[in-house]
C-alpha cells in the first residue's frame, strides 16, 4: 500500500518536473523572438521607459511606417535591402542547387577513387570562417571590380552553399534505390532522361528542402556580405540592420521592425519544409 | 585516336569544384601568400615584399593572440558541450510529450531561422543594462535594483555570449537527436527491458550508443558553422570591453579591416582556418566510425 | 523474340574477375534459369545481358546483333527487378505506359498496350493507384506488366520472387510460367532457389564462383549431376555424400560395407571416391521403394525423424556419416529404432573424392 502511494507520488513528481522543464525550455526559446516582435509595435518612448512598462499601453505601426516610408531616422532604404536580399538569395540558391544536384548525384551514384577524401575536402571549404575568407576575397573581388555588386555576393554565396547542398542531396539520392534509374534505362531512357523523369521527381521534396536551407543561409549571412557590399546597390538586410545603429544610439524599435521583416519569409519557408529538412539531415548523415 | 573522355562523376562534380576553387581555394592561396608579406590595404605595394614567417612569429609571440585563441577554444568547448547536453535534454523531454508534439517541434526550430547577426542584436538588446529585458525583469521582481552590466563586465559578457550562442544552436542538436530517438528500433530496447535493465541503464547502454551518430551529425553540421559566433560576438561586444571577449575571429576582423594589416590578419586567419578544419575532419571521422559501428550503410 | 548468345563473357571489377569467360546459348522462346549460391556471378551475368554492367571481355549477342556497347535502352529487353523498382511517383497506369511514352508511341497505342497487359495480369482495378498503395504481390505483377507492355526480345528476371512470402511465391511462380506460355518470349531468370529453378526452367544453368558448372534440363541436372556441387545444390533434401574407396570393383564404405557400382559409372581400382545417394533412394525395407535390380541392404539406427505429412525424413548414421532417408506412407518410428534400409544403387552417383567430378563411364 505504502509502496504504491510513493510510486504514484514519484510518478506525479516526474510528470510535474517534465512539464516545468519543458515550459522553461520553450519559454527560453520563444520569448526572445516574441519580444522582438512585440517591441516592433511599441513606441520608442515605451521601449526606453524606466521603470519598464510591462503591459503595453499602445501598439502601433509607426516603426513599420517609418521603415517602408524610408523616412525613419537616417532614412533606411529597407525596401531596397529587401529586394537585394531576395535577388541575391534566390539566384544563389538556384545556382547552388543546380551545382549541388550534380555533385550530390555524383557522390550518391558513382564509385571513384578518393571519393570520401573529395567529399570531406568539399565540406571543409564550408568550414572556413567567413571573416578569414572575407579578407582575401575582398582583395580579389576589389581587383575584379565586383565589390558592391549582386554578382559578387551571389558568387560567394553559391560557393558557401554548395558543400551543404551536396551533402543533403547526396543523402536524398542515396535513399532512392539505384534500380529505379536502371529500370528507367531499360524502359528506354537515356541516363539523363532517367534522372529527370524518375530520380528527380522522386527526390523533389528533398531537393526543395536543400534549397530552402541554402536560401536561409544566404538570407541570414552577414560576415561576407558586410565586406562585399558597400552601398544600397547590393546591401542585404542583415547588413542593413546596422543602419539603425549610430555611434552612440540604437534605434531598437526600427531594428525590431526590420528584424520581423527578415524573419517572416524564413519562418514561412521553414514551416513548409521542416519535415523534409529533418529527414534530409538525418538520412544524409546517418545512412550516407 | 580515342579522345580523352572525363568520367561522368567528374563532369558532375566539376562545377562544384570550379566554383569552390575560385571562391574559396584561390583566396586562401592568396591569403597564404599575403600572410608572408607585410601587406597593408592602404599600401598595395607592400604585397610584394616577402618577410617570411614574420607574421606567424609575431602572432605566436603575441599575448593578445593567445588570449583570443584560448578564449575561442574555451567558448567552443563550453558552448558545444552545453548545446549537446541541453539538446539531448530537450529532445528527451519533447519525445515524452504525447499531445501537441508537432507544435513543440516546430517551435524548437524557431531559433534556427534567425540570422546570427539578428541574434547578436536581439541579445544585445535583451542584456542591455538600461532597457534590456533581463535587467527589467530582475528589477521589477525586486531581485536587484542595480543595473547589472551584462555586456560590460568581462565574465558576464562571456556568459551572455555563450547564452546567445546556445540559444541559436541548441535546437540543431535537439532536432537531430529527436529524429534519432524516433528512429531507434524498439527491439533492443525491449530486449534490454527483458534482460532486467533499469530505465537509466537502458538509456545508457542502448539509447545513447544509438544516438551517437546523430549527435555527431549535429556536431559536424555545427563545426561547419562555428564561425557564426563571429557575427553574434561582433554585434554584442565586438571583442570588448577592453578585449575581454576577444575571439580569434573578432581579432582577425579588427586587425584586417580596422588596422588594415591584411598580412598579419591573414596569418591569424590561417590559424583559425586550421582550427575549423581540424574540428570538421574530427567530427566527420567520428561520424563515420559511429556509423560503421551501428552498421548503417557504407 | 530472339536468341541470346554469350561468348567467353568476362566481368572484372578492377583486378578482381567475378565472371570467368562463360559461354551460353539461349534458344528463341526458351526459359533459362541461372541458379547458384549468392556471389556466384548469376546476377552480374544477367545485368551484363541487360547492359547495366559493362562487359570486360567476350561478346553478348541478342538476335543477330552484338550488343556489347549498346545502352540498355537500345537492346529491346525488359527486366523485372528484385525489389520491383516501380516508379513511386507514377500510378500503375503510368508505370506500365512509361516505356512506350519514352519511345514516343501515340496515346491510343499506349492505352491499348497498357490495357492488354493489365488484363493479362489482372491489374485493371489498380490502374490509378501508386505503388505505395499496393501489396507485395500486386507490385510484383505491376513489375511484370511493365516488362511485357512493349513486347521485348528478351525478358530478364532478377530474383523477382525473393521478397514475397512462401505462399505468394508459389502462386507467382505459376503465373510466371503461364505468362511465358502466353507470350512465348525468351526469358532469362536469376534465382538462388533451386525449387524455383526446377519448376520454371526449360534449361537450368548452375553457376558457382563465376563459372558455369552445368547446363541442362531440370531432370537432366537432377539425375545426372556432373559434380558434387551440382548434386548437393539441386534437389531437396541435399544429396547424402559418403567417403569410400574402390576395391575389387566394389564401393567400400568406411565401415567396410561393400556396394556394387551403379550403372553408368566407372572408377579405377583403389581410387578414393565420394558415394552420393539421395534420400529418395534410401528407404526402409518393404516400404514403397520401387523395385530395382541393383539394391543393397544396410541396417541403421534412426536418430531423428522429421514428419512432413506425405513423407517422413529419417536421420540415421551410415559408415560414420549422417544420412537422410525417406519414408513414404509414413508410420511412427521411434528414435533409436534400428531398421533395415534398401539403397537403390542404380540411382546413386560416384564422384572423384578429390575433384568432385562425376566418374561417368566412357
Amino acid at each position: 500500500m505504502m509502496q504504491s502511494v510513493s510510486a504514484q507520488n514519484r510518478k506525479r513528481i516526474a510528470k510535474t518536473a517534465h512539464f516545468v522543464g519543458l515550459f522553461i525550455a520553450m519559454s527560453i526559446i520563444c520569448i526572445p523572438g516574441l519580444w522582438i516582435v512585440l517591441n516592433s509595435f511599441r513606441p520608442t518612448v515605451e521601449i526606453m521607459a524606466k521603470p519598464p512598462v510591462w503591459i503595453p499601453n499602445e501598439l502601433n505601426l509607426d516603426h513599420y511606417r517609418a521603415m517602408f516610408g524610408g523616412a525613419g531616422e537616417g532614412g533606411v532604404p529597407v525596401l531596397t535591402y529587401f529586394r537585394n536580399s531576395m535577388i541575391i538569395s534566390i539566384t544563389s540558391t538556384v545556382i547552388a542547387l543546380l551545382v549541388g544536384m550534380g555533385g550530390g548525384y555524383a557522390f550518391a551514384r558513382y564509385h571513384f577513387k578518393g571519393k570520401s577524401a573529395i567529399f570531406v575536402g568539399l565540406m571543409v571549404t564550408r568550414a572556413v570562417p567567413g571573416v578569414a575568407l572575407s579578407l582575401p576575397l575582398f582583395i580579389i573581388f576589389a581587383r575584379l571590380g565586383i565589390i558592391d555588386t549582386h554578382f559578387g555576393i551571389i558568387l560567394a554565396y553559391v560557393a558557401m552553399n554548395v558543400p551543404f547542398t551536396i551533402w543533403l542531396i547526396d543523402g536524398f539520392m542515396r535513399q532512392i534505390p539505384k534500380e529505379l534509374a536502371e529500370a528507367a534505362e531499360i524502359d528506354g531512357c537515356t541516363r539523363w532522361q532517367a534522372f529527370w523523369r524518375v530520380e528527380f521527381p522522386v527526390a523533389r521534396s528533398g531537393i526543395a528542402s536543400a534549397g530552402i536551407f541554402a536560401f536561409l543561409t544566404s538570407w541570414n549571412e552577414y560576415a561576407l556580405a558586410s565586406q562585399l557590399s558597400r552601398s544600397t546597390t547590393s546591401k542585404t538586410m542583415p547588413v542593413g540592420l546596422l543602419d539603425f545603429t549610430s555611434e552612440f544610439t540604437l534605434n531598437w524599435g526600427g531594428m525590431c521592425a526590420l528584424a520581423v521583416l527578415m524573419i517572416l519569409p524564413a519562418l514561412v519557408l521553414t514551416f513548409l519544409v521542416q519535415k523534409h529538412l529533418i529527414a534530409g539531415l538525418t538520412f544524409g548523415g546517418v545512412k550516407g | 585516336m580515342k579522345r580523352f573522355k572525363m568520367p561522368p562523376w567528374l563532369v558532375l562534380l566539376l562545377p562544384a569544384i570550379i566554383i569552390l576553387s575560385a571562391v574559396v581555394l584561390i583566396p586562401l592561396v592568396l591569403s597564404l601568400y599575403s600572410s608572408f608579406t607585410p601587406y597593408k590595404l592602404t599600401r598595395p605595394e607592400s604585397l610584394y615584399k616577402w618577410i617570411g614567417t614574420f607574421n606567424y612569429e609575431k602572432a605566436l609571440g603575441d599575448t593578445k593572440f593567445w588570449a583570443a585563441f584560448g578564449r575561442t577554444i574555451l567558448l567552443l568547448t563550453i558552448a558545444l558541450n552545453l548545446e549537446m547536453l541541453c539538446g539531448l535534454g530537450l529532445a528527451l523531454m519533447v519525445s515524452k510529450v504525447t499531445r501537441g508534439q508537432r507544435a513543440l517541434r516546430t517551435a524548437m526550430m524557431f531559433p534556427m531561422m534567425f540570422s546570427p547577426i539578428l541574434v547578436g542584436f536581439q541579445f544585445k538588446f535583451i542584456f542591455n543594462d538600461n532597457v534590456g529585458l533581463v535587467n527589467n525583469a530582475l528589477q521589477s521582481l525586486g531581485i536587484t535594483d542595480m543595473a547589472i552590466p551584462w555586456l560590460v563586465d568581462g565574465k558576464l559578457a562571456m556568459f551572455a555570449i555563450i547564452f546567445a550562442e546556445m540559444w541559436t544552436s541548441t535546437s540543431v542538436f535537439a532536432i537531430l537527436i529527436l529524429a534519432g530517438l524516433f528512429a531507434i528500433p524498439q527491439d533492443p530496447l525491449e530486449a534490454a527491458k527483458v534482460d532486467g535493465c533499469t530505465p537509466i541503464q537502458s538509456f545508457r547502454f542502448v539509447t545513447l550508443p544509438f544516438l551517437m551518430p546523430f549527435i555527431y551529425i549535429a556536431m559536424a553540421i555545427r563545426s561547419l558553422d562555428v564561425a557564426r559566433a563571429y557575427d553574434i560576438v561582433q554585434i554584442m561586444t565586438n571583442g570588448g570591453p577592453a578585449r575581454r571577449t576577444e575571439l580569434l575571429w573578432t581579432l582577425i576582423g579588427r586587425t584586417g579591416y580596422v588596422d588594415a594589416k591584411m598580412g598579419y590578419a591573414n596569418a591569424m586567419g590561417y590559424i583559425s582556418i586550421f582550427l575549423a578544419i581540424f574540428f570538421t575532419i574530427y567530427f566527420f571521422r567520428k561520424l563515420t566510425a559511429a556509423r560503421a559501428e551501428l552498421g548503417m550503410g557504407v | 523474340m530472339a536468341q541470346v548468345h554469350l561468348k567467353n563473357v568476362v566481368k572484372k571489377y578492377g583486378s578482381l574477375e567475378v565472371v570467368h569467360a562463360i559461354n551460353l546459348d539461349i534458344e528463341d522462346g526458351e526459359f533459362v534459369v541461372l541458379v547458384g549460391p549468392s556471389g556466384c556471378g548469376k546476377s552480374t551475368t544477367l545485368r551484363m545481358i541487360a547492359g547495366l554492367e559493362d562487359i570486360s571481355g567476350g561478346d553478348i549477342e541478342i538476335g543477330d546483333r552484338v550488343v556489347n556497347d549498346l545502352a540498355p535502352r537500345d537492346r529491346n529487353i525488359s527486366m523485372v527487378f528484385q525489389n520491383y523498382a516501380l516508379y513511386p511517383h507514377m500510378t500503375v497506369q503510368e508505370n506500365l505506359g512509361f516505356s512506350l511514352k519514352i519511345a514516343k508511341f501515340s496515346q491510343s497505342e499506349i492505352d491499348a498496350a497498357v490495357q492488354n497487359a493489365a488484363e493479362i495480369l489482372s491489374l485493371t482495378d489498380l490502374m490509378d493507384r501508386k505503388p505505395g498503395a499496393l501489396s507485395g504481390g500486386q507490385r510484383q505483377r505491376v513489375a511484370m506488366g511493365r516488362a511485357i507492355v512493349r513486347h521485348p526480345d528478351v525478358f530478364l528476371f532478377d530474383e523477382p520472387l525473393s521478397n514475397l512470402d512462401a505462399k505468394l511465391r508459389t502462386q507467382m511462380r505459376v503465373e510466371i510460367k503461364k505468362l511465358h506460355q502466353k507470350v512465348k518470349s525468351t526469358i532469362v531468370y536469376v534465382t538462388h532457389d533451386q525449387i524455383e529453378a526446377m519448376t520454371l526452367a526449360d534449361r537450368i544453368v548452375i553457376m558457382r564462383d563465376g563459372h558455369i558448372e552445368q547446363i541442362g534440363t531440370p531432370l537432366d541436372v537432377f539425375e545426372h549431376p556432373v559434380n558434387t556441387f551440382v548434386a548437393s545444390f539441386i534437389g531437396s533434401p541435399p544429396m547424402n555424400f559418403l567417403e569410400a574407396q574402390i576395391d575389387g570393383g566394389k564401393i567400400i564404405l568406411q565401415d567396410g560395407t561393400a556396394l556394387t557400382m551403379p550403372a553408368g559409372y566407372a572408377a579405377n581400382e583403389g581410387q578414393k571416391v565420394t558415394f552420393g545417394v539421395r534420400a529418395d533412394n534410401i528407404m526402409p525395407q518393404n516400404h514403397a521403394m520401387p523395385a530395382g535390380n541393383n539394391m543393397a541392404l544396410v541396417e541403421m539406427e534412426v536418430s531423428l525423424t522429421e514428419p512432413l505429412g506425405t513423407e517422413t525424413l529419417l536421420f540415421a548414421e551410415l559408415a560414420g556419416s549422417e544420412v537422410q532417408a525417406k519414408m513414404l506412407n509414413p508410420r511412427p518410428v521411434q528414435n533409436g529404432e534400428r531398421l533395415t534400409f534398401e539403397i537403390s544403387l542404380d540411382k546413386c552417383h560416384i564422384f572423384d573424392a578429390q575433384t568432385g567430378n562425376a566418374l561417368k563411364a566412357q
